[in-house]
């Protein structure tokens, strides 16, 4: 390349290009070491030449039309977005060449309009996000469900005709899931072996020979005949989140539905008898509901829009990670910001949200409720509670019999007293005349005669007069005026003559508040500085009604979660912060509230035996289907049973599980808490004998499943759709596709209609497959069920379909017709002086019930968590002598305490007291049985993904922090083969215990929890079969987290079978399932590997008032998505320990530091550059 | 010749070229009290532009968290510890050296042409980062410097002890571009309808030299098209009159695109001259490297200043205090307030805005509206029972 050669340059630039690219560290010379040359002949006086100045002119501006090129979209069109974040977003899709190119915001959500022509704000738009954004990636992706999928063991199964073990069960041979091979076949064959499969089952677990047949195989004996002899009931069904799609998702529970004629079909039962199968549940198997909710307020959860937080002077975020979790409503909060809100932050750690707090309250995990108490302790010796709406609005003011812990009744105290009649509440004689879900022009609450018999009404002290007055439900709000005392002990004579000692509810709850959760105490349990516990008191009491009080899953997501709803409403109804726009309590955790539509019983209830076939009708409704809670089902079928005793309500008890069909959820196999559990205890024994998943996406649910129906992606809606959201006013529209389809791939209901000619075919009832008559692609398209949801639902009455469908091509939604915009709830009893959903109307902090009783739980408290805490778990943290925190012991029922403690299942139901200091000199079992199980081991969800959607495509996966790189893709050199994906799961750890524990930041560790139970319980660590179940991943320092704490991301996907042995046989090491192509992101096991099913008898009772999930129909005990089993996803306390080097070194092999270590840019390992450039040491200020 | 005006410098300076500047300036602001490091951007840019083979560790766009993560890895470390410890005067002009001046090249000896035998770029300051830098853009993603965090962490001081927050970074279409100055054969070129740099990708040589000069770390290098490549400044958008993908993406509506001017030009009814040289809340990246930048950033107010003046420059502490006052309410800081409310709220570039007692409103340069947002979301309260469609419009059903 000679300097005389003219033309050189433009001949070897593919040379210079080829030995550009292999430069490495090349210094600051120019290529080649080309260095400037003096050109003899510039002339000193005029200057250098100067060619062209590139500021002012260039002379080939052409070459620019291409990225114009690449800009314009041949045509567009609107899509939904809708995983299980809340938003909602219509997105623009960009078409070329009939392909999608790229995606955008719709910006069109300032038009968004009511039926009375109030209109949004531009402040809505944009609505997209990264996850949205890279979303057009996943429509094409090799990952794809590109047709119908069967697993060859299964399929041999069905085609073997079923054979049996001697017990009835299916042959472990059978069941090898996560190791057969997949047989692709046609839509029909896969519905056709649906359809035999479910005949059959519905046959072999119906009569005496069926449950008996259950029996043998190990079932428990209330579990076996709770399925009242209907092999259906062992079959369930679940459509992922349904509010996300109430016709594609809920539609799983009208399948459920129609299961009855199966049953008409297979026993020898009327139509009338006939039973439909299971629904499982959503929003509390994710964890998601706040059981403490339906404790206070009789019903799901109190929440508001996000938009809302600007109208309060105060903010706070309780364990609710904004900035990664709500990040569509961002702006919201800072913009709140600027406009002179507060925020506090109350947190584990300095996460992403905490930088954009004006104050930090740093918690140690799950202590939030103590936190809270302790706060309301100060609120109430210092008397800043407001009078007025503790009187109208709580039970505080309610008398509570110290004979017997319960409250005091208007009976009891007055003779012949009868029960006044209810305005705002209806009394029925029957539960066959209550009225059905889907009726608009109701507004009392609907109880039977008996349940308003048995509640009765209640008594206040007149503190004017000093007489004892009765109280009903409808006495709550401005229809209460009587001067109530609040705080007091006192003597009643009842109606019989005899003295009975009674106390205030708020008298009660002062005495443990006041004997227990002094600062010192507070600030010792929950690790936080005193001073902030004062703050946060004085700030609720200074912001009444100006505070928003929103709680996340962080709290949420622990066994003491309901503690800590009942401890944050304690906090904000003293201080007037419950039920309005301005002041108000949010929980906060996924898009539960599917009763925005509770018309949809016209659709999910429709009766099969009698389906409305004109378009123009409403349906008849008949529901068939029940349901119980799928945690029973990730606990092995399992109920809470300790030593023969069961610890769980009638009302909750379920039934074997014999099948799954789940559609659009990967949480319930694939990221189930406890998924190896499940994996290796239910699934590949053959317990559950069919496991059938509809998806876009090949998940790890669809590794381990036995027919996996090929979904439409979101980017092809051939039948529409609708959803609404908890977190703004909303309602989003699914319109129909642009493009033809990628993949054969099928709506969702479609699949359900092909399963149901099938089993028309079969059983020669055409009601089957006339149930979906309005399912197709040409006509109806489901419009006719959507519009007799929209007709039937209080909240979008008056909505027409086809007006909806036409905005939403627009990508504008429709504004709800809640009470208000933005909505929150809380106005019927803030502002119409409706009653709560509870026994007395009002929010409720006396439990009376037995389980409450008996779990010594009457009052709010504070209980350790079950599992992530270095104390002694699961204990009642009390100083007072107080006589409603008097729980059932270890000891009243002779147990060994101890042994219990060690039991991870029966330590749910032992009741232990230990006093604050008491508490702090405990430690966790496990510290017994390894002095290495140290650390907390939370696992929350986080930015680069929603769940598992979206976080394992390539251009998401570069982003999962430190441990992202492309060079997994591009082959580079220098990378390090062991990575299992483009990014990795890992664990986050205080650098000081990670030293502490002999490791570097980078290095690859093993983490492990309870060995008694997880990876799954009988996990033998020398067994190779079952080594790809225990959790390997990075370790990274991360230095916002306190000591003791740890963490890992449960959005990451986790380690199957085939992702595991691709490590080690493929050539490139990627943990990539040569035959499905399933991505995992962790090397072995995953964050799951850590987690289990974790059940509380305060959840499971039988008498528990609540609003029933639909309607205005109230009842006690379980109710899906209300009040159920909850579990605990963060209940995990491990032990970590080093695995590998975090480097790799020249041979390839694992070898000295991962390489930013060595580039001295790391926390708490900083090189002298570093340390400079930290303290801005590169500029300083002359004077 | 090659002294250029740097008013972000406050005096003359060293370049390449003569000074010269476009009809237009794009310019921007981004609220750093508003990013979430959402990566929305990132994404809109990728899925737009940088999607293709060759691009798998571009982003032309990119997030990181500050201060210990940087993209490519290293950057903003490198660049400073190659100028040295430098001064600013305490009247604002930048005493210490840029990275045109720190190899006290002599810019009159040298032609400055397009041929590469010349190599011009070589007084200029720079390094080219490592493969590997480019690997992991978000690392260091969500961690603080300062204080330990310890159980008890409490904080509620103005400046976090313990703290972090989030630079969304972007081509700065620099009035003194780096690339533009290095180029050994003048590919790259400032437009002048309006300041956007662009790379002309079929010029290029592979030489590197943009990948080597941009401090910044925005000029990229294609190993399968084997040419560099870099942010375009969303030209196609821009043309028509919309503003580019990171802005109207941002989810965080942290983002204000518009023209830019001098001091001396400056139109306070413009939003971006507003901000920079009105509000005087928003300013440039490492000034002290001389390209004068043209995208601004509002500085986070609970992040000391320490760290921010090396950033930032002087009037950190000043822009800070600002955003406070706006925080408390005063009519003063109305617009100010109104503007930052404003942003993100529409696909078009503002030209010319107002602020109301109630709302704020962008126009487009032909003065229609193209954004109008209430300075707080509206309540509507309906009617408990709705009589014209028989329902009762509840929260709870």
């Amino acid at each position: 390349m000679s300097d005389e050669d003219d033309g050189g340059l433009e001949l070897t630039r593919r040379e210079l290009g080829a030995a550009a690219a292999g430069l490495a560290g090349a210094s600051g010379l120019g290529f080649l070491g080309y260095r400037r040359l003096q050109p003899e002949e510039a002339d000193a006086e005029e200057g250098p030449e100067v060619a062209m100045n590139p500021l002012e002119e260039y002379p080939n501006e052409e070459w620019d039309q291409k990225y114009r090129d690449i800009w314009e979209p041949d045509d567009s069109y609107m899509l939904t977005c809708t995983p299980n974040d809340t938003h909602n977003c219509y997105l623009e899709a960009s078409v070329k060449n009939g392909q999608i190119t790229r995606l955008g915001p719709s910006m069109n959500y300032g038009e968004a309009t009511d039926l009375e022509g109030n209109q949004s704000s531009q402040r809505w738009d944009p609505r997209v996000c990264n996850k949205g954004l890279a979303m057009v990636e996943r429509f094409y992706n090799e990952r794809r469900v590109k047709a119908p999928m069967i697993r060859e063991g299964f399929m041999q199964w069905v085609d073997d005709g079923f054979p049996r073990e001697d017990d009835g069960s299916m042959p472990e041979e059978y069941a090898q899931r996560g190791e057969d091979d997949f047989i692709e076949v046609s839509h029909e064959e896969a519905h056709e072996y649906a359809a035999r499969t479910f005949l059959e089952l519905a046959q072999q677990y119906s009569g005496e020979s069926g449950m008996q047949s259950l029996l043998e195989q190990g079932y428990d004996e209330r579990v076996v005949e709770e399925t009242q002899g209907a092999g259906v009931r062992t079959m369930k069904f679940r459509g992922g989140m349904p509010l996300l799609g109430v016709i594609k998702l809920f539609g799983q529970y009208r399948n459920a539905n129609s299961m009855a004629l199966l049953d008409n079909y297979v026993r020898d039962v009327s139509e009338d008898e006939a039973l439909g199968a299971m629904g499982l549940d959503n929003y509390s198997f994710h964890t998601d509901l706040p059981p403490g909710h339906t404790m206070v307020t009789g019903q799901q959860t109190v929440d508001f829009d996000l938009a809302s937080i600007e109208y309060a002077d105060h903010i706070v975020l309780d364990g609710i990670n904004f900035l990664t979790s709500k990040m569509a409503d961002c702006h919201w909060l800072t913009e709140a910001k600027l406009k002179g809100s507060k925020v506090t932050g109350i947190f584990t750690d300095y996460n992403a949200t905490a930088s954009k707090c004006d104050e930090l309250i740093t918690v140690r995990p799950a202590t939030d409720s103590a936190l809270f108490l302790g706060a309301a302790r100060e609120i109430m010796e210092a008397e800043l509670y407001d009078e007025e709406y503790v009187r109208k609005h709580t039970d505080l003011p309610l008398l509570v019999r110290m004979d017997d812990n319960e409250l005091l009744r208007a009976s009891d105290v007055f003779a012949d007293y009868e029960p006044a009649d209810l305005e705002k509440t209806d009394a029925v004689a029957d539960d066959a005349d209550r009225p059905g879900v889907d009726v608009t022009d109701i507004d009392e609450q609907v109880i039977t005669e008996e349940l308003r018999r048995e509640w009765g009404d209640f008594v206040v002290r007149n503190d004017e007069s000093g007489e004892f007055e009765p109280v009903t439900r409808d006495d709550v709000g401005d229809d209460f005026d009587v001067p109530a005392t609040i705080e007091g002990e006192f003597e009643v004579e009842l109606a019989d003559g005899s003295i009975v000692a009674v106390r205030t509810v708020f008298d009660l709850i002062k005495e443990h508040l006041t004997e227990t959760w002094d600062l010192e105490s507070t600030a010792e349990v929950t690790g936080t500085d005193p001073q902030a516990v004062k703050n946060l008191a004085q700030d609720f009491a200074d912001n009444q009604q100006s505070t928003m009080l929103l709680t996340g899953m962080g709290p949420n997501h622990y066994a003491n979660a309901d503690q800590h709803g009942r401890a944050a409403f304690l906090l904000a109804s003293l201080t007037r912060n419950v039920g309005y726009q301005t002041g108000n309590v949010g929980s906060y955790s996924g898009n539960y509230r599917m009763a925005y539509f509770n018309g949809v019983g016209q659709y999910a209830n429709e009766d099969p035996f009698d389906p409305e076939l004109d378009p123009d009708e409403p349906a008849s409704t008949d529901k068939r289907w029940d349901a119980h809670s799928a945690h029973f089902y990730t606990n092995l079928d399992k109920p809470l049973k300790v030593d023969g005793e069961y610890f769980q309500g009638d009302s909750h008890m379920h039934t074997p599980t014999k099948s799954i069909w789940v559609s659009g959820s990967n949480s319930i196999l694939g990221n189930a808490k406890g998924a190896y559990k499940i994996i290796e205890k239910a699934l590949r024994t053959g317990n559950i004998e069919a496991f059938f998943t509809n998806e876009w996406w090949w998940s790890m649910t669809c590794e381990y499943s036995d027919i996996v129906f090929p979904a439409d992606s979101w980017a092809e809606h051939h039948v529409h759709d609708i959803t609404a959201s908890v977190t703004n006013p909303f309602i989003t529209t699914m319109p129909e596709t642009e493009i033809d389809r990628i993949y054969n791939t099928l709506n969702d209901t479609q699949h359900y209609k092909g399963v149901a000619r099938k089993l028309a075919e079969l059983t020669g009832d055409d009601r089957f497959e006339d149930y979906w008559a309005f399912i197709d692609e040409e006509e109806y398209r489901a419009k006719p069920y959507i519009q007799r949801i929209l007709d039937n639902s209080n909240a979008v009455k008056g909505y027409d379909v086809e007006d909806l469908l036409s905005d939403a091509r627009e990508g504008t939604p429709a504004i709800i017709m809640t009470r208000t915009y933005p909505k929150h709830v809380g106005n019927e009893q803030t502002q119409d002086d409706q009653p709560w959903y509870t026994k007395t109307g009002r929010l409720e902090f006396f439990r009376e019930e037995e389980e409450f009783a008996e779990a010594g739980e009457h009052i709010p408290l504070h209980r350790e968590p079950m599992d992530a805490t270095p104390y002694e778990p699961n204990v009642i943290v009390d100083d007072s002598d107080s006589p409603v925190v008097a729980p059932e012991t270890p000891d009243d029922r002779d147990w060994d305490s101890q042994e219990k403690a060690r039991d991870t299942n029966d330590r749910q139901v032992r009741n232990e007291v230990r006093s604050p200091s008491e508490l702090v000199d405990t430690s966790h079992p496990l510290t017994d049985v390894d002095d290495g199980y140290d650390y907390v081991y939370m696992t929350p969800k986080y930015r680069h993904g929603t769940h598992t959607f979206g976080a394992d495509l390539e251009e998401m996966a570069v982003w999962w922090s430190n441990f992202g790189d492309q060079g997994r893709k591009t082959e580079r050199d220098s990378f390090d083969k062991r990575k299992p994906f483009v990014g990795e799961g890992y664990v986050e750890m205080n650098p000081e215990d990670g030293r502490e524990e002999g490791l570097q930041d980078g290095d690859y560790v093993w983490v492990d929890a309870d060995p008694s139970d997880r990876p799954f319980p009988g996990y033998d660590p020398d067994d190779e079969e079952t080594e790809y179940t225990r959790a390997l991943m990075r370790v990274r320092f991360q230095p916002s987290l306190p000591r003791g704490v740890t963490r890992s991301w449960m959005n990451v996907s986790q380690t199957s079978h085939k992702s595991y042995e691709a490590q080690q046989e493929r050539d490139d090491g990627k943990a990539q399932s040569e035959d499905t192509n399933y991505v995992s992101m962790y090397r072995s096991g995953g964050h799951q590997s850590m987690t289990s099913t974790w059940l509380r008898r305060t959840w499971l009772t039988d008498t528990l008032p609540r609003k029933d999930m639909f309607g205005q129909n109230m009842d006690v005990g379980f109710e899906p998505d209300v009040h159920a089993a909850n579990g605990a996803p963060k209940e995990s306390f491990v032990k970590i320990e080093k695995a590998e080097d975090g480097g790799v070194n020249e041979d390839g092999e694992p070898g000295g530091n991962w390489r930013p270590v060595d580039e001295g840019v790391r926390p708490t390992q900083e090189d002298d550059r570093m340390e400079q450039y930290l303290q801005g040491g590169y500029t300083s200020e002359s004077d | 010749m090659a002294e250029v005006y740097n008013w972000q410098i406050g005096r003359e300076m060293e370049y390449p070229y003569p000074e010269a500047r476009p009809e237009r300036q794009w310019g921007a602001v981004f609220d750093l009290n508003k990013c979430i490091a959402c990566q929305t951007c990132s994404l809109s840019c990728k899925t737009t532009w940088t999607n293709n083979e060759g691009q798998e560790h571009m982003f032309w766009n990119n997030v990181e968290t500050k201060p210990y993560g940087s993209y490519p890895l290293g950057w903003d470390q490198e660049i400073l510890d190659r100028l040295g410890v430098q001064e600013w005067g305490s009247d604002g002009v930048y005493d210490g050296d840029t990275i045109f001046e720190v190899r006290d090249f002599d810019w009159e000896s040298m032609a400055m042409d397009d041929d590469p035998d010349t190599m011009h770029s070589e007084g200029i300051e720079g390094y080219i980062p490592e493969d590997e830098d480019w690997a992991q853009p978000n690392l260091g993603e969500d961690e603080p410097a300062g204080e330990a965090v310890e159980s008890d962490t409490h904080i509620e001081e103005d400046h976090h002890p313990t703290w972090f927050f989030y630079l969304p970074r972007v081509c700065n279409h620099c009035t003194f571009a780096a690339c533009a100055g290095g180029c050994p054969v003048q590919a790259i070129y400032k437009r002048q309808e309006d300041g956007i740099v662009l790379l002309d990708e079929e010029s290029c040589q592979s030489f590197q030299e943009c990948v080597r000069a941009c401090p910044y770390g925005k000029s990229i290098y294609n190993p399968v098209e084997m040419n560099s490549q870099k942010c375009v400044g969303c030209y196609p958008k821009v043309e028509q009159g919309l503003v580019p993908q990171c802005f109207e993406n941002c989810l965080g509506k942290i983002r204000m695109h518009g023209w830019v001017n001098q001091p001396e030009q400056a139109d306070p009814s413009a939003p971006v001259d507003y901000l920079v040289h009105e509000a005087e809340v928003a300013l440039p990246l490492y000034p002290q490297l001389g390209l004068e930048p043209n995208v601004y950033y509002i500085p986070p107010i609970n992040v000391p200043t320490d760290y921010l003046y090396q950033m930032f420059g002087p009037g950190v502490e000043e822009a800070q205090e600002t955003y406070r006052k706006a925080r408390r309410g005063d009519e003063e800081y109305r617009k100010l307030r109104g503007v930052i409310q404003l942003m993100g709220s529409t696909e078009w570039r503002i030209e010319e805005f107002e602020v109301t007692e109630e709302e704020a409103i962008g126009y487009d340069k032909d003065g229609h509206t193209v954004a109008r947002v209430p300075m707080e979301e509206p309540k509507y309260e309906r009617d408990r029972f709705d009589d014209q469609h028989n329902a009762y419009r509840l929260d709870i059903t």
